[in-house]
């Protein structure tokens, strides 16, 4: 009989592999049909929405400039069409056991070239990324986002600070000149030959290859070319050299950009585009009655137009956005005037009753009106950001799994946790244990008197922008709602001048609400930053727990233990609401002309037009929905090694 | 004249000189953390970002920063942009900028002004009756209508129906059209207000009556009475109105792509260009003392009854 069984279960087994490779095949074939039965253009129309204030890379505070950088000067790796990291500028590369020294074998015989897409007499060697390091370790050329690379790459933070001790007259028994020339002995940056970097790092970084696709301070530069033009390094396309797919060959500051296709690439095959025509349009309207009218390649979709397109001849060309690696959050202030609401934020049940008091789909709705449920996200990092070696999503740890997947709509929990909350901090008639009638000043925002008892003042500020005060008042509804305009009452501040350095950093706010992004795969890069004196940490909670359980996970021995330690960690500060992430920042929908997924799936950098495929018309939801699946079974083969 | 002229432009001078310093000391008192958008205080350590501030010479006293401000002015070195468009010669920008706005202003003013002008004079023309029903229907329309509503109509449904781009391009000379049509509307309708209101004014007055019973033609008076004294209040605004054809609008200029001077002071202030906006602040005062200025000469010059010395 059991022989019978196994037999049996082995035919279904066999059937369903058969079927499913079929069905595979199947979908392949239609795919393919789908890519056979278009023409092609050989020029991308698309558009940016804010301007590129500047093309250097090492310096700009602005994300847009990576856009361009993506395409026009390469890194050391790359994700192929599948995201996994494929050989760039560097063929080949090597790692030792702990990750802590990653060295890499640079082309051979490539050159920069300028605007006009000649090649300079500036070879592009091992030194150039050395010299990369060294541009962004001297205080004086303005690197931003410093702080992971400075803090990775062996000696860096040191040789940063020397310098910039020398520069504010705190050391003064050393020459700047010196230590600039000691630069090779003091950083873990090294051009073992000229055609090999090597990278020492002060911690194992499993995840380095991931940073090194996003992060700019990671790419390389002619470094006499920049310094020889000072300041004037790539403020526009005509100051500076490239090494990627694309160049710029024209550039019209806030109005157009054109990417022309390198003719000396080192990847010049898979160059499906000769040209990218960049133009500067401000606002969605605009956009989408361009692309109608055939003058871009793509658009996106925001929610009120969506339901504008219905019943149009472009419903059809409706198409969900993948991905968005960024958490919109609550961030609360612990350590305010506002006495009321200090008191209760500091308490464990009050924050229990404001996780579990919003209905976090009525939120999504207003970015995503046809599937809210695909934007929800309780965790701080994204799912699909971060992977351990055996292909187990970082937020399927155990407890962060957990969280993941709580439904916080509840507010008959949330009412319970306010009033165990009310029974610890008020008396029996309303008064708030410690806290006086007073007047609470968070100008220039506002001000505001509070009364000593129930119900708690909250003060939430935001932007005026007109979703932020859509979303304002749904957080109002839904919390006095869940948990009672008896024990809540909740004000809204929408402030047109809203900063960080007016609301933010002065904690002139109870509530606000901001976002932040999982930049690279691993945890380390947003959990760091919400230690007790971490610098996300604006809103002065104290979480001794958590920093333990961050110290842990950055003394682990694998990298399994790690993330498991920055789950547990992550959701200590989620499931207790010291954070309160509760949508992604993904932005409902689009319409294009290209085919997906046939360029380099970049999961942490931008896009690149490398290998993109544009058609004159748009695509369909059928044939994207074809193509999607075909690629889906493609890339868990290619995962496969098949 | 000659000392009056002395005397104003020292006047102006100060003027200039009280506003800029007012400015540039009021700049210095803004926080520190507004140099930074969100996400790089975020990225950045407390001590980065002190760094960062020093490199720009931000931490330096206010008074050195401003001698060094104008050290650098006169060696002809405007500075470069802070946070806008980092590390970009002030200078550049405006010489990309101005020249593009300045264009769209010209051709709007001109437009303005003699559409403007032949409006008014169609509204007395035939006062009460189409041409001045018209008239006052355009100028409600223009004035009460919020100007958002009609622009952007502009933009989406007419460029639809006369097949034109809704942006600009600049070597696309029909883009150019609906740009400087929006700019104009405005500008028609002001001239042909104030130009009614002073035309009909004057024809009530008793010289009109005068010189009609004493046998002039109604065109005669019309043409050199009525209109010369009418227009004499509208041009002192003409020097301003010349000089500040650089600033640009704002909504005009975003909704179809200009890369002009519209927003540029706004986003200056907004995002804390210290060097960006006192640039611009110094340029725009400059630019309305002097206005102001050559409107009392030229209103002197077209109106002999206006002197601007006490004539002994």
């Amino acid at each position: 009989m059991k022989r019978m069984i196994a037999f049996l279960l082995a035919m279904v087994m066999m059937f369903s592999v058969a079927a499913t490779s079929a069905l595979g095949e199947d979908v392949a074939a239609a795919a393919e049909a789908i890519k056979q039965s278009k023409t092609y253009e050989t020029t991308y129309n698309t558009y940016f929405s804010s301007s590129y204030s500047s093309f250097n890379y090492f310096s700009t505070a602005y994300a847009t400039v990576r856009e361009i950088v993506a395409n026009c000067i390469d890194g050391l790796v790359e994700p192929d069409i599948y995201g996994v990291y494929a050989p760039s500028l560097a063929e080949d590369w090597d790692v030792n056991e702990d990750q802590t020294v990653w060295t890499f074998k640079i082309r051979q015989g490539l050159k920069w070239i300028d605007h006009n897409g000649n090649e300079t007499e500036y070879a592009l060697t091992a030194q150039d990324f050395v010299d990369g390091i060294r541009y962004i370790g001297d205080p004086k050329n303005d690197a931003y986002s410093l702080r992971v690379v400075r803090n990775l790459i062996s000696g860096l933070y040191d040789y940063y600070w020397l310098l910039d001790d020398i520069d504010c007259g705190l050391v003064t028994d050393k020459n700047r000149d010196d230590v600039v020339a000691s630069f090779d002995e003091m950083v873990g940056v090294k051009a073992l030959d000229e055609y090999t970097v090597q990278y020492t790092l002060e911690n194992s970084a499993p995840y380095f290859l991931s940073l090194i696709e996003s992060s700019m301070l990671m790419l390389p530069v002619e470094y006499d070319y920049a310094m020889a033009l000072g300041d004037d390094f790539a403020v526009d396309n005509e100051h500076m050299l490239y090494c990627g797919a694309y160049y710029v060959s024209a550039f019209e500051r806030d109005k157009a950009i054109t990417l022309t296709a390198n003719p000396y690439y080192w990847d010049k095959e898979n160059i499906t585009l000769d040209t990218v025509e960049y133009q500067m349009i401000p606002d969605g309207t605009t956009s989408l009655e361009m692309f109608k009218r055939g003058m871009i390649d793509y658009t996106s979709v925001e929610s009120e137009a969506y339901d504008s397109l219905q019943g149009t001849e472009y419903a059809d060309n409706l198409l969900p956005t993948s991905h968005s690696f960024s958490t919109n959050y609550l961030w609360l202030d612990f350590d305010g005037e506002n006495a009321e609401f200090k008191t209760f934020i500091n308490n464990e049940n009050f924050r229990k009753a404001l996780l579990y008091s919003m209905d976090r789909e009525v939120l999504a709705a207003l970015r995503e009106p046809v599937d809210p449920a695909r934007i929800l996200r309780n965790t701080i990092n994204a799912e699909g950001a971060i992977y351990d070696s055996t292909g187990k999503d970082y937020t399927d740890y155990s407890p962060l799994k957990e969280i993941k997947e709580t439904n916080y709509n509840n507010p008959e929990l949330a009412r319970e946790y306010m009033e165990k909350a009310v029974a610890e901090l008020c008396d029996e008639n309303g008064n708030i244990k410690g806290v006086e009638a007073t007047t609470v000043d968070y100008l220039p925002v506002c001000s505001f008197d509070i009364d000593g008892k129930l119900p708690v003042t909250i003060c939430y500020v935001g932007t005026d922008d007109e979703e932020e005060i859509i979303m304002a008042q749904l957080f109002k509804a839904m919390i006095e709602e869940s948990i009672g305009a008896d024990y809540i009452d909740f004000q809204i501040q929408a402030f047109a001048g809203w900063t960080y350095g007016t609301v933010a950093d002065p904690l002139n706010y109870d509530i606000y609400f901001d976002s932040l992004s999982t930049g690279y795969a691993d945890p380390s890069g947003i959990l760091t930053r919400l230690t007790t004196d971490g610098a996300e940490n604006v809103g002065c909670y104290n979480v001794p727990e958590y920093d333990a359980l961050i110290e842990k996970a950055l003394a682990a021995e694998t990298f399994e233990e790690r993330l498991q330690y920055f789950a547990e960690a992550e959701a200590y500060l989620c499931g207790n609401g010291f954070v309160i992430p509760f949508i992604s920042s993904l932005r409902g929908y689009y319409m294009s002309n290209s085919i997906p997924y046939t360029s380099p799936r970049t999961l942490y950098g931008n896009e690149k037009y490398k290998g993109t495929l544009v058609m004159a018309e748009p695509l369909t939801q059928e044939e994207f929905e074809t193509l999607k699946a075909a690629y889906e079974i493609e890339r868990e083969k290619a995962l496969a090694g098949e | 004249m000659g000392k009056y002229i002395l005397k104003r432009t020292l006047n102006s001078i100060l003027t200039v000189m009280i506003v800029f310093v007012a400015v540039f000391m009021l700049l210095r008192l803004m926080p520190l953390s507004g140099y930074f958008p969100p996400e790089m205080i975020k990225e950045t350590d407390e001590a980065t970002r002190m760094s960062y501030l020093r490199n720009q010479g931000l931490l330096d006293h206010p008074l050195v920063q401003l001698g060094r401000f104008i050290g650098q002015l006169f060696q002809g070195n405007l500075g470069r942009s802070l946070t806008v468009y980092p590390k970009v010669p002030i200078a550049t920008l405006l010489a990309e900028k101005i020249p593009v706005t300045a264009a769209f202003g010209f051709a709007s003013m001109i437009i303005g002004i003699v559409l403007g002008l032949s409006l008014g004079m169609l509204m007395v023309r035939f006062k009460d009756r189409w041409g001045d029903h018209l008239g006052t229907g355009y100028i409600l329309m223009v004035r009460a209508i919020p100007s958002l509503i009609y622009l952007f109509f502009i933009q989406v449904w007419v460029s639809l129906w006369l097949n034109l781009d809704m942006v600009f391009y600049d070597d696309k000379p029909t883009s150019w059209i609906l740009p400087v049509i929006c700019l104009s509307l405005g500008s028609i309708a002001w001239y042909a207000l104030w130009l009614r209101r002073f035309m009909v004014d004057e024809e009530n007055k008793d010289y009109v009556k005068f010189a009609l019973v004493k046998g002039l033609s109604k065109k005669q008076v019309w043409r050199e009475h009525i209109f010369k004294n009418a227009i004499i209040p509208l041009v002192i605004y003409l020097p301003s109105d010349l000089l500040f054809i650089i600033s640009g609008s704002l909504v005009i200029e975003t909704l179809y792509v200009i890369p002009g001077t519209g927003g540029l002071l706004t986003t200056a202030i907004e995002k804390q260009d210290n060097n960006l906006v006192q640039v611009i602040v110094l340029m725009y005062a400059v630019l309305s003392v002097l206005g102001v200025f050559l409107g009392d000469l030229l209103i002197a010059a077209v109106d002999p009854r206006i002197t601007l010395t006490e004539d002994k």
